[in-house]
């Protein structure tokens, strides 16, 4: 029971400290102003202590200077630095080890200092926490490092436990949930990148605190402190920059592999918290580049990418570059995969803003020359079904990538050119015409009889009103000539684009004067001179006459 | 085996009768009375000559085999290429390198020498005498050049005895001498004529006109004769005067001859123009008394012309005669009509060959190149924007057609004037009075002093308007016409802010008097630069038309219309700056508003459909136009009802631009159906089409619980919706609920005639069947909710689909594109050259052939100069050898000489030296 016997003692040191201390603090309530003899106070009392033992209830006093009231709000910084300097002093100086053989009052005193430690401590995070200054939370993040930098070397047995679960635990927690914490985190984030050790152990303190359900603001966070740490480490990675040196014995910090752990447990504590639709999609978007890297066993991926593939919609879209990853690189089989593909081609594709991704992936996955010629074909007659709703960005691209298609899988030529050969169907076709031996609901592109059908919507859009258009879409109908298209080059159009190419930016002389109507109308929005054509508006732009009053 | 060279050597002479049986001395002598020795003696020469080249087997190469003979083009075969004379040629070269590489050799490091600098010394061409006759002549000029002032011979010219002024000289015809010197001449001179000539001069030179005389005297008769300095300095300076005097009388000939011209002038333009003048107004003379007198004197004094100019006038007017110029015979209706027609099928022609692009096959693999090499998009775009233009060959027809070729056309270019005037007389029963008018346009007609009927004309339409306005004025109780705020005169304006300030204080309704007044008073005719500001004036008015429709107050169609149509009209003749103007306008929506159309966006666009042929398969315009249009129906906000109006109203312009050319577009089908199935009062249950849904923020389905009605729906809609905010709710609702069903039948309509001009589409079926689809859910749950008219739209359109889909199943056939002709198999024969030629050079690729010839040329070149280096060096060599051989030979001659020399003086005192010895011995 250390507690009561230490009473006396500390009882006994502050008074010696009233003597110098109150009218200290005195001085300062009365003459805030002159605040150089503030500092100068402070650091007396911080002199003293690393004078002799007997100054020791200065810590006391200064902790108190520290905790007032408001002190979460508006802390005194120079106290709370010239705290972190005396405790890290008396740790370094071995003040607050335990020895087995020390005397009682010694336990007693650290164990008091130990008490103060813990105190301000929570001071810190507190200010992090809460304060409203921005660099008063980073200068308090400074601190919290500076001392588990301390106590990490230099108490014995804290290397690991002051960043498990000691104060870099309180550290992390208190960054994510500091209130106006953009500053506070970014400084963080930067510590992270710059330090390996704190990333390992942040990775682990994220695992741990992402277990739990958060509210998605959080998780935001929480990813954005993920998505940061990019760099993966080689596998012959040497570790340098770290921010204890007392890591370096650490094998778990050291080695490639335990970090990619951390990282992996974090990510998946993140993957299987409760994500919005939006932070999925972010993460399906940094998937290749930012998470997979990290992952030592990927196939840990696959539940959330099929989860994610089966939503539907943009999502799959993303899912679908992740997925694809798995099956390239680690054998995964995914059943029915061009079935999924397949019914990912919906009204909305060629209208999303991820429709060149896609595109790209579909190409890679399109390319076997072994994919049967009827999964071709319903891939073929599926996209020039949607054709006929795309805008020309699309169409531009859908084209060349049939050809491509056309080419790589000779057989659906049929698709283009069908003579019917026996002399009784044809009669039976020029007598009753035929439907669309096309299936469109029928959701197993094996199954879709598309190789029986014709490409009737590339022929109808070979009137597409824009004349570039126009002019690819009538590649389907010339030679095969060309090996294949790029379809890069296809890809990236948009309105925008087009219009740009035609207009330009500026005004250029035309190279050939443009035709202009050789009829001026006698009218364009009125009635005008109608009992001449006899009542019957015939003009041009009757039209829109007819539907629409203009008055 | 061949008989030995001996006797084939006697063989030969004997055949070439070089040998022969002794001649008998009489013979001989006979031979040699008659000349024939010397004759024979020239044959034995050439037969000798003969055998002896036979006999010598190194006289003459031929080439080792004989080849065939060819036929070349060369003009003359080389018939001794087979027989070369390497002697010949070897010697031919040595003389020559003795002639030039010896003599160098000589002048080697030799210094000095003489230059023969003799004229015509090194001239092959001049004979000797030619020679000296040239020489002769130089040096003659080179004494009458007098360059020396020390040059004792010819002193006597420059420094003549006098006495008492006179000179002393005997021979020279001066001035001073006296007659009986004169005599004295023509005493010595036996020449009856050249005294004659002489006396004339005399004469002449006392009349004061002796040069010209004076001077061929001297050239031709006296060529030895000097001239004074004097003399020569008269001469010059009366020359001068005689020459400045022709060329006075020329320049008044030319100056007569002008005004001659001018006078016909007139006249010229009364025929250029082939009408009579009208009778020239009075005024002038009138004017005359009120002028100020000077200027009176000098028209009076100019008027009254001599008798006989105005006659020529006159004659040359009536030999200029219109007869001469026979006038366009006026044309029956029929074949006005015919012509009419003629030209409108041309126009169509044009117009369907454009809609259907270009040479289908060329340009678009072209295009395909050019998409496919991987080039950016905005060159591969604007690459592709050039192509189809070029293949048109058309923009450089079309002004030439304005212009030129077709007068009617430059009619119908006015036409915007003529309907003008049917507008005012509808309105008001003018008289014109011309008279009236012409007071009032004086000021400007005196500014313009050409007149030629097209500016009658113009003026003509000017001054319609003008008086009606002066109807409107007196209407409006404004007596005093020029303040009532319609100047006649308007500057052009040169920038929008000019034209905004011009017409600032004019009511909407007058602008396009305005603006039909700075037309008519900047007629190009007028003045060259008014083409310019014309141009852009049209410009300006292009950005009027956007600024007036974003007015709060909505200008009246009727003006906007007719702006519209003056910007055509202009268009015609300033296409580049109208098109630039509507450029920048779609430009300007593209990247500031793309989906966010203003109702002066659409009645910018709603111009360019009856502005531009918007059937074109590329068109500068029309197709940005196209892609503005379809961009607001893709991706533009559907959240508002007036958002939907505008969008409806983009539709059906959209259609408007493919009445005639029928293409297809996505995006009006999208917006479409999407609009109808988010207008329709339920929901679909799944999904009735590939089209994108895109659903507004609130819903704007139609909630009505009583049938309403629609109607015709209004332009402003699509602003006024937005706007009105303040009306009671009732009011709104009903309204909206209105507008909401309004927007249904046109769409329905519109969906309609799509079906119309799409139904030859081979993907009509697919187009369509979701169209069916949303109409049919439509009609279903509007039901008692619309009233029946609408009702029966939707009907009508549902029917004509219905009715078309199962035509088009009918219609449909598998496709058979690629009836190609199959594509070779590529070949790997070797290709086979008949009658190759080994020197000559087959490769294909022309460059490497001309460098490969280069080389060969080079090659052989270098070849050459090597062997002649080396034969020159031989030549030196051998030289050297022999000027060695030579000074050794002397060497040793000298040597020889020496040694005889001493051994002779040696032996004779040797013999000496015995003889004394002898007697010596001989006296002991």
């Amino acid at each position: 029971m250390p507690a009561p016997t230490v009473k006396p003692v500390a009882s006994k040191k502050r008074k010696n400290v009233k003597e110098a201390a109150v009218p200290s603090s005195k001085r300062r309530a009365v003459a805030d102003p002159d605040r150089a003899d503030a500092t100068a106070n402070i650091q007396e009392l911080e002199d003293q202590i690393s004078e002799s033992r007997k100054y020791y209830n200065n810590i006391a006093t200064l902790i108190s200077m520290l905790s007032t009231d408001e002190a979460a709000k508006k802390p005194n910084m120079a106290v709370a630095v010239a705290l972190c300097r005396v405790f890290s002093r008396l740790i370094a100086g071995g003040n607050m080890t335990e020895t087995s053989r020390a005397a009682e009052n010694e336990k007693v005193i650290v164990a008091w200092l130990k008490e103060r430690c813990r105190e301000y401590q929570k001071l810190l995070l507190s200010i992090i926490r809460e304060s409203d200054s921005s660099s008063q939370q980073i200068t308090a993040l400074t601190l919290c490092l500076c001392l588990i930098n301390e106590r990490a070397t230099h108490l014995p047995g804290e290397d690991i436990q002051v960043w498990s679960s000691g104060l870099f635990k309180g550290v992390f927690e208190s960054v994510v949930e500091a209130t106006n914490g953009q500053a506070v985190l970014s400084e963080f984030i930067e510590k992270t990148k710059e330090f390996e050790d704190v990333r390992y152990f942040t990775f682990m303190q994220l695992a741990e605190y992402a277990t739990t359900e958060r509210s998605s603001e959080t998780i935001d966070l929480l990813i954005s402190i993920l998505s940061a740490s990019d760099s993966v480490p080689g596998p012959e990675h040497e570790f340098e920059s770290l921010y204890t040196q007392s890591s370096q014995k650490n094998k778990k910090v050291v080695s490639v592999n335990s970090q990619k752990k951390r990282a992996q447990d974090a990510w998946l504590a993140i993957l299987r918290n409760n994500l919005s639709q939006s932070q999925r999609k972010n993460l399906l978007r940094i998937m290749v580049h930012n998470i997979e890297p990290w992952f030592n066993r990927p196939e840990l991926l696959m539940d959330f990418l099929t989860d994610s593939y089966n939503v539907g919609g943009a999502t799959s879209l993303l899912a679908l570059s992740g997925l694809f990853f798995l099956i390239q690189e680690k054998n995964l089989d995914y059943p029915q995969f061009y079935h999924k593909l397949y019914s990912l081609l919906d009204a909305d594709l060629l209208h999303s803003k991820h429709r060149s991704r896609f595109f790209r992936l579909m190409n890679t996955f399109l390319a076997s020359t072994h994919l049967p010629a009827t999964l071709i074909a319903s891939f073929i007659k599926r996209l020039s079904r949607l054709a006929l709703n795309a805008p020309p960005p699309a169409i531009v691209a859908i084209v060349p990538f049939m050809y491509n298609l056309l080419k790589e899988h000779p057989t659906c030529a049929l698709m283009m050119h069908r003579n019917v050969r026996p002399e009784s169907l044809k009669a039976q076709l020029e007598a009753e015409g035929m439907d669309d031996p096309f299936d469109p609901s029928e959701t197993d592109p094996v199954r879709t009889n598309a190789i029986e059908s014709s490409l009737w919507e590339i022929e109808t859009l070979q009137s597409h009103y824009h004349p570039n258009v126009a002019a690819i879409a009538r590649i389907i109908s010339e030679q095969f000539t060309k090996q294949f298209y790029n379809l890069e080059d296809f890809l990236d159009y948009t309105y925008q684009g087009m219009l740009q190419a035609e207009l330009g930016t500026e005004d250029r002389p035309f190279k050939r004067t443009p035709v202009v109507e050789y009829q001026i109308p006698k009218r364009i929005f009125t009635d005008r001179l109608l009992e001449e054509d006899g009542g019957q508006d015939t003009a041009p732009g009757s039209l829109v006459r007819e539907l629409w009053g203009f008055a | 085996m061949p008989p030995s060279q001996l006797k084939q050597l006697k063989s030969s002479l004997r055949d070439g009768g070089l040998l022969g049986p002794q001649q008998s001395k009489k013979q001989k002598r006979q031979n040699a009375k008659s000349g024939a020795s010397a004759q024979s003696r020239i044959q034995r020469d050439s037969a000798l000559q003969a055998i002896r080249d036979r006999f010598n087997p190194f006289e003459i190469k031929t080439t080792s085999r004989a080849k065939f003979d060819v036929t070349t083009r060369d003009k003359a075969p080389k018939l001794t290429a087979s027989q070369a004379r390497p002697g010949v040629t070897k010697s031919l070269g040595e003389e020559r390198r003795r002639q030039t590489l010896l003599r160098e050799m000589d002048r080697k490091n030799k210094v000095g020498g003489i230059l023969d600098r003799r004229f015509g010394e090194n001239d092959p061409t001049m004979t000797p005498e030619e020679r000296a006759a040239e020489r002769f002549a130089r040096e003659s000029q080179k004494k009458l050049r007098k360059e020396s002032m020390f040059n004792l011979e010819e002193d006597e010219d420059e420094f003549q005895l006098t006495h008492g002024g006179q000179s002393l000289s005997l021979d020279g015809a001066n001035i001073g001498d006296d007659f009986q010197e004169r005599d004295m001449d023509e005493d010595e001179d036996s020449d009856s004529e050249l005294s004659r000539k002489r006396k004339r001069a005399f004469a002449d030179e006392e009349n004061d006109g002796p040069e010209i005389l004076d001077e061929d005297e001297e050239g031709e008769e006296l060529p030895e004769r000097k001239k004074s300095k004097h003399e020569v300095m008269k001469e010059v300076i009366a020359k001068s005067k005689f020459h400045k005097l022709e060329r006075q009388k020329a320049k008044e000939d030319d100056d007569d001859l002008r005004e001659e011209l001018d006078k016909g002038l007139p006249d010229l333009f009364e025929m250029l123009r082939g009408v009579q003048p009208p009778p020239k107004p009075e005024t002038p003379k009138d004017d005359l008394a009120s002028m100020n007198p000077e200027r009176a004197a000098l028209l009076a004094g100019n008027s009254p012309e001599d008798p006989e100019s105005q006659y020529d006038q006159r004659l040359k007017q009536l030999t200029f005669d219109k007869r001469s110029q026979p006038t366009d015979r006026t044309k029956t209706a029929e074949e006005k009509a015919e012509e009419d027609a003629q030209r409108l099928k041309a126009l169509e022609a044009e117009r369907l060959r454009r809609m259907r692009g270009d040479e289908p096959s060329e340009d678009e693999d072209e295009d395909e190149e050019e998409e496919s090499e991987g080039e950016g998009d905005g060159s591969a775009e604007s690459d592709e924007e050039s192509l189809p233009d070029d293949a048109k060959a058309f923009g450089l027809q079309l002004p030439a057609d304005q212009t030129n070729t077709r007068p009617e056309l430059a009619v119908e270019d006015e036409d915007d004037f003529v309907i003008d005037d049917d507008l005012v007389e509808t309105r008001s029963d003018v008289s014109l009075s011309f008279i009236e008018s012409d007071s009032e346009m004086e000021s400007e007609e005196e500014s313009e002093d050409e007149q030629d009927p097209q500016e009658d004309e113009l003026i003509n339409g000017l001054t319609l308007p003008e008086h009606k306005s002066g109807d409107i004025a007196g209407a409006s109780n404004d007596t005093e016409e020029p303040s009532n705020g319609l100047a006649y005169t308007y500057p052009c304006p040169g920038s929008h802010e000019e034209f905004l300030q011009i017409i600032e204080a004019v009511s909407i309704q007058d602008l396009p008097t305005v603006v039909q007044r700075i037309r008519a008073l900047h007629h190009p005719r007028l003045h060259k630069d008014n083409k310019m500001k014309l141009g852009r004036f049209a410009g300006i008015l292009v950005e009027h038309v956007s600024y007036m429709a974003d007015q709060p107050e909505h200008p009246p169609f009727a003006v906007v219309e007719n702006i519209l149509r003056h910007i055509h009209s202009l268009a015609k003749t300033h296409p580049d700056n109208v098109c630039q103007a509507y450029r920048a306008r779609l430009r300007q929506i593209a990247t500031d508003r793309p989906l966010n159309l203003r109702p002066s966006d659409l009645i910018i666009l709603t111009g360019v459909a009856t502005i531009f042929p918007t059937s074109d398969h590329f068109h500068a315009i029309a197709t940005p136009a196209h892609l503005c249009l379809a961009r607001y129906l893709g991706q533009g906000a559907v959240s508002t009802l007036a958002d939907l109006t505008t969008g409806t109203y983009a539709a059906s312009l959209f259609l408007q631009y493919q009445t005639v050319s029928k293409r297809y577009m996505p995006e009006f089908i999208n917006f479409t159906l999407n609009t109808l199935c988010h207008l329709s009062p339920k929901e679909p249950s799944e999904s009735l089409g590939y089209f994108p849904s895109r659903s507004p923020a609130t819903s704007l389905r139609l909630t009505s619980s009583k049938p309403v009605s629609s109607r015709k729906l209004q332009f402003w809609d699509m602003t006024d919706l937005s706007s009105t905010t303040t009306t009671t709710t009732t009011t709104i609702t009903t309204t909206h609920e209105e507008t909401k069903l309004s927007l249904i039948t046109t769409l329905a309509t519109l969906l309609g005639t799509a079906s119309d001009l799409w139904t030859d589409k081979s993907a009509y079926t697919e187009v369509f069947e979701p169209v069916q689809k949303v109409l049919n859910h439509l009609t279903r749950s509007c039901k008692g909710k619309i009233s029946p008219a609408a009702r029966q739209i939707l009907q009508a359109t549902l029917d004509k689909i219905t009715g078309q889909l199962p035509q088009a199943r009918a219609a449909r056939r598998p496709l058979l594109l690629h009836n190609h002709r199959p594509l070779a198999i590529k070949t790997a024969i070797p290709k086979f050259e008949e009658s190759f030629n080994p020197n000559k050079h087959y490769d294909p690729d022309r460059e490497r052939a001309e460098s490969n010839r280069l080389k060969a040329e080079y090659k052989r070149e270098r070849k050459g100069a090597m062997r002649e280096l080396r034969k020159d060096a031989n030549f030196i060599a051998r030289e050297k050898l022999r000027e060695k051989k030579e000074r050794d030979a002397e060497y040793e001659k000298k040597y020889k000489r020496l040694v005889a020399e001493v051994q002779n003086e040696e032996g004779r005192e040797a013999n000496a030296y015995e003889r004394e010895k002898r007697m010596r011995q001989g006296k002991r």
